[in-house]
């Protein structure tokens, strides 16, 4: 995966050599990478609002009152 | 890099935007503050991360696809060709400032030492984006899910205001060339548009339960604290100088820019590489400033929300032509900006039952799209752009700045990118029954549960023995 593993090869290179991508997997690792994060994102979205849902559903069947949430002020 | 000079002026730019980038992230840090300030003790934690979430979500959306919206987005497509190619398709071919290369997938998006600018360049563009989407998020505080509030961050910040900024403040825009559209520190690009989608959000959200009154009177809700907002707006106005200096291009040559031979001309940009000073604006940031805060101060009775509101409002007004203005001009403009502003935001309340929670419609959208205007007035016969200095596909040149233009131009950031969007996204969403929280919610409090549990700890400890 390095994409360099000695500085002063890389710097003796031809200059339009040297001036590139430095990351690991250079090269070939790009459009992976992309695909897995749009998939983490999207994951991401499914699951919290699958997580918020869950909790705004179970909350509206309790019915507080507007000022029930004073008795659960704290004060630590 | 193997001179010296080019390398520091290389490397005098990256360190410059990374500057402007902590900076600007004050302006995030305000936002929260502000809204926790305005949101009533109930909501506070909700209200917080649905800010905070932002973050993440328009940053990886703004790494996927918005960056490259606005690098490919100049032409419209299909309003103006290209300066670059002469087409008015998507920008996506082999020219220098194609969006072929700001592709997620593309080796100059990551650590390349070729390349030292497009990562600060992207990150100070992406603090604008995170800006715009939460203007629109002050808004809507206290009734929004927060998965509907992460869809329509997304939306305006790495969708709508990226197409807007590849329009009117891209230096191949077609607003520029056709409009003689200008908008130095984007009264329009940001504010108006992210102002204007807060409001077609507001249309099909609703206001909070218990702001108007049966009769429809409105009643005034919070802020609750104060002292957090005002803290909150301060930060802003800090992260804004930041926003300024970003929207600059630090140092530049522009003889050989401009086609003038053997002419050498360093200067600081705008973003349409005429020449401006940071010196310059700073003296019409700060007496923008102070007239926004003179006028909110006497329209407002003292009123100290409205007062810092007022500040950001004068500035957002002057931002448009702050490379120019003088700064008397640009204090009165802030004036201008706040009265109407002000006055607009009442009136829309009253008329429409429009419940804008923090003012922000008012604050960035009106005095933004007002702001466009008076710049047509004020700045009428200057070049739009540096690029008006040769012919065009067709031999002319790009238009001047024009007050028709400027009102169209309010327009489009305003109701076209703005409001149009927000309005049908929201009204998706609500549809999907995915937009409002349920209203034995709203009335309860998004964070009852989590008071619920941090009481029953507490109760917990303090009843331990051991």
């Amino acid at each position: 995966m390095a994409t360099v593993t000695n500085w002063i090869d890389h710097l003796n290179k031809p200059a339009e050599e040297v001036a590139g991508a430095i990351y690991p997997g250079a090269g070939s690792s790009e459009t992976l990478l992309v695909i897995l994060g749009i998939v983490i994102w999207l994951g991401w979205h499914v699951l919290t609002a699958r997580n918020e849902s869950e909790e705004l559903s179970r909350l509206a069947r309790k019915r507080h009152g507007a000022n029930d949430h004073k008795s659960n002020i704290t004060d630590w | 890099m193997t001179d010296q000079l080019g390398a520091l002026t290389t490397i005098f730019t990256e360190f410059y935007y990374w500057i402007t980038v902590v900076l600007m992230f004050l302006i995030h840090v305000g936002f929260c503050m502000y809204e926790v300030g305005a949101s009533r003790y109930k909501h506070h934690q909700h209200t917080l991360m649905k800010n905070t979430m932002l973050i993440p979500l328009v940053t990886v959306t703004w790494f996927f696809f918005g960056w490259w919206i606005y690098w490919a987005f100049p032409t419209g497509p299909g309003l103006a060709p290209s300066i670059m190619n002469e087409s008015a398709a998507l920008i996506t071919d082999e020219s220098t400032f194609s969006a072929k290369w700001y592709m997620p997938n593309t080796e100059y998006m990551a650590v390349n030492l070729g390349d030292h600018i497009s990562g600060v360049f992207w990150a100070a563009f992406l603090l604008f984006s995170w800006t715009a989407a939460s203007i629109v998020s002050g808004a809507i505080i206290e009734r929004i899910t927060t998965f509907a509030f992460g869809i329509l961050a997304i939306a305006i910040g790495s969708v709508f205001w990226t197409i807007d900024a590849a329009w009117g403040w891209h230096f191949d825009g077609w607003m520029l060339k056709l409009l003689g559209y200008h908008d130095a520190y984007a009264s329009g690009v940001i504010h108006a548009i992210a102002g204007g989608f807060a409001l077609g959000v507001l249309v099909v959200l609703g206001p909070r339960i218990g702001k108007f009154s049966s009769s429809g009177e409105p009643r005034n809700i919070g802020p609750r604290n104060p002292w957090l907002v005002t803290v909150g707006l301060f930060l802003i106005y800090t992260g804004f100088w930041g926003f300024y200096a970003a929207c600059n291009i630090p140092i530049f040559d522009l003889g050989p820019e401009y086609g003038m031979e053997g002419i050498s001309y360093w200067t600081a940009t705008n973003i349409y590489v005429t020449p401006t000073t940071l010196s310059g604006i700073t003296f019409n940031f700060l007496m923008s400033l102070s007239g926004g805060l003179l006028a909110g101060y006497w329209i407002a009775k003292g009123d100290p929300f409205w007062t810092y509101s007022s500040g950001l409002a004068g500035v957002i007004c002057a931002s448009a032509g702050n490379d120019l203005y003088h700064p008397i001009q640009a204090m009165i403009i802030g004036m201008i900006g706040v009265v109407i502003a002000y006055k607009l935001h009442y009136w829309v309340e009253r008329k429409f039952k429009i419940d804008d929670a923090v003012g922000a419609v008012a604050v960035h959208g009106y005095a933004g799209f007002v702001g466009l205007v008076i710049c047509g007035f004020v700045l009428n016969g200057y070049p739009s752009s540096g690029y008006s200095v040769g012919a065009m596909w067709d031999g002319s040149t790009y238009a001047s700045i024009n007050p028709l233009g400027q009102f169209i131009g309010a327009i489009i950031m305003f109701g076209v990118l703005g409001m149009l969007p927000g309005y049908i996204l929201a009204k998706i969403l609500n549809g999907m029954g995915k937009l409002r929280i349920p209203r034995e919610v709203e009335i309860a409090g998004l964070d009852y549960e989590m008071m619920e549990s941090a009481k029953e700890d507490e109760k917990a400890v303090s009843s331990a023995t051991r």
